[in-house]
C-alpha cells in the first residue's frame, strides 16, 4: 500500500509543472489519510537522496519539484542546444532585490531606493512574473503595490522568503568590502 | 584626484548612488562621515566624462549632483555651536546610501544563488501543457498575423502552382464563412485555415476578413506561447449581436 502511495506522489511531482506543495498532493490524494502521504513523501525523498539517481527531488516556493544536478547542465544543454542560460540584468537584479526586501514596495519607492527611475524594469520583472501586483496603495495616485512571486523563489532556489540571504549575510559581504559593483 | 586610472563609462552605473558609492569605496570614505568637497569635485569630474547618456538619466545623475553641493553649502555656513548628528546636513544622503549598499549586496548574493540555479533543469522550463490555471495567452498583434499569414503564403506558393480560376471572392462572405467555422468548431487553427485555400487570391480575402473581424472584436487572436499555433476564437460577447 505504502509503496503504492509513494509511486502515486511521484507521479504527480513528476507531471506538475510547478513546485507541488504537500497540502495540494494530500487534497488530490484526498482517498489516502494524511498521515500516510507524508511518511510516502518522507520515503520518496530519502530514495532520491542516494547518488545512483540522475535527478533529484527539491524543495522550492514551498513545494516538491524534480531537477537535474549542477554537474550535469554541460551536457543537457548539448542536448537541447542550448549555449547559456539568460541571466538577469543587473538593473533587474537590483530591483528584484529592493522588491523582496522592502516588500509589499511601490514603484516611485523601488526607484527612490535604487535613486533611478524603475518603471521599465518592473515591467520587465512583471512580464517574466519575477513580481507581481499585489493591489494598491492608500496614498495620492492609488500606486500599485508589487510583491515577489513564487516563481521568483523557484528561480532563486528558495523555499520561502525566509531562505532569502540574512541581514548578516549582508553586513558580512559588506564588511569584507568584497567588490559588489558588477 | 585623477580619475583616469578609473575609466568607467557612466553607462555602467545603475544610478547616481551607484556612481557615490563607487567613489567612497574607492576613496575607502567612511561612509559616515564623507568629505563631502572632495567627493562632489571627483562625481563632477565623472559627469565631464560622460558620453552619450540619455537626458533622463542625465537629470538624474545632475541633481545628485545639486544635492552634494546644496549639502557643502550647508556645512559652510556658520553656526554658533558645532552640529550634532541629527543635524548634520549629509545625515540623509548617508542614510540613503546605506540602505542603497545593503541592496547591491543582496544583489550580489542573489546572483550566486541564480548562477547555481541555473545549472539545475527543471520541469518548469519545459513547454508547458494547457491547463486552465495557466492560460494566459497572448493576444497577437497584426505584425504577427501579417508574418505568419505570408509565411504560410510563400509556402504555400511553392507547393501548388496553380492557374487562378476565375472565381469571386468577397469580405462578407468569408467572414460569415469565418463565423460558421467558429460556431462549429471552438477555435480556428490560424495557419491550418490559410493552407486549405484554394487559390492566394481566396487567400488574401480571407486574411482581410479576418483582420475586419479582429478590428471589429468578434474573434481574437491568441498564441499560447512563442512559436505556437495561432488560433483564433470568437469572443463570446459578440455571439449574441450575431444572429
Amino acid at each position: 500500500m505504502n509503496n503504492r502511495l509513494k509511486t502515486l506522489i511521484e507521479a504527480l511531482i513528476f507531471i506538475s509543472q510547478k513546485p507541488l506543495a504537500l497540502e495540494k498532493i494530500k487534497d488530490i490524494l484526498e482517498e489516502f489519510p494524511p498521515k500516510d502521504i507524508e511518511k510516502a513523501v518522507e520515503e520518496l525523498l530519502q530514495s532520491y537522496s542516494s547518488n545512483e539517481r540522475g535527478i533529484q527531488i527539491i524543495k522550492s516556493a514551498g513545494g516538491y519539484i524534480f531537477s537535474t544536478k549542477p554537474e550535469d547542465d554541460r551536457w543537457i544543454r548539448r542536448l537541447l542546444r542550448i549555449e547559456r542560460k539568460n541571466k538577469l540584468s543587473p538593473a533587474a537584479l537590483e530591483a528584484l532585490s529592493a522588491v523582496a526586501y522592502h516588500q509589499p514596495i511601490t514603484l516611485s519607492e523601488i526607484s527612490a531606493l535604487r535613486d533611478t527611475d524603475s518603471s521599465h524594469t518592473i515591467k520587465t520583472l512583471l512580464q517574466k512574473k519575477l513580481i507581481k501586483i499585489v493591489g494598491r496603495k492608500k496614498s495620492p495616485g492609488r500606486p500599485l503595490i508589487y510583491r515577489t512571486s513564487d516563481k521568483f523563489l523557484t528561480y532563486f532556489g528558495l523555499n520561502s522568503l525566509k531562505e532569502l540571504p540574512t541581514q548578516e549575510e549582508i553586513s558580512k559581504i559588506l564588511e569584507e568590502g568584497e567588490d559588489i559593483i558588477e | 584626484m585623477k580619475t583616469e586610472s578609473y575609466q568607467v563609462k557612466l553607462e555602467v552605473f545603475q544610478g547616481p548612488l551607484d556612481l557615490l558609492l563607487f567613489l567612497i569605496r574607492k576613496q575607502k570614505i567612511d561612509i559616515h562621515d564623507i568629505p563631502i568637497a572632495t567627493i562632489t569635485q571627483e562625481y563632477l569630474e565623472y559627469l565631464e566624462q560622460k558620453e552619450k547618456i540619455n537626458l533622463d538619466r542625465e537629470a538624474e545623475f545632475l541633481l545628485m549632483a545639486a544635492l552634494l553641493i546644496y549639502i557643502k553649502s550647508q556645512m559652510l555656513l556658520p553656526r554658533e555651536k558645532a552640529l550634532n548628528e541629527e543635524e548634520d546636513p549629509r545625515q540623509s544622503l548617508v542614510h540613503r546610501l546605506l540602505h542603497y549598499q545593503r541592496i547591491k549586496a543582496a544583489s550580489s548574493l542573489l546572483r550566486k544563488k541564480e548562477d547555481e540555479e541555473l545549472l539545475k533543469w527543471k520541469r518548469t522550463f519545459l513547454p508547458p501543457l494547457l491547463s486552465e490555471e495557466d492560460l494566459d495567452l497572448e493576444e497577437v498583434s497584426l505584425f504577427d498575423l501579417a508574418e505568419a499569414f505570408f509565411a504560410a503564403m510563400k509556402k504555400k506558393r511553392r507547393e501548388d502552382f496553380q492557374i487562378i480560376k476565375r472565381k469571386e471572392y468577397s469580405v462578407e462572405a468569408k467572414i460569415k464563412e469565418i463565423l460558421a467555422i467558429l460556431g462549429k468548431n471552438s477555435f480556428l487553427d490560424f495557419l491550418d485555415f490559410f493552407t486549405q485555400q484554394e487559390s492566394l487570391e481566396e487567400a488574401f480575402v480571407s486574411f482581410f476578413s479576418l483582420l475586419e473581424l479582429i478590428k471589429a472584436r468578434r474573434v481574437i487572436a491568441v498564441q499560447e506561447s512563442l512559436f505556437q499555433a495561432i488560433k483564433v476564437w470568437l469572443i463570446k460577447d459578440s455571439l449574441a449581436g450575431q444572429n
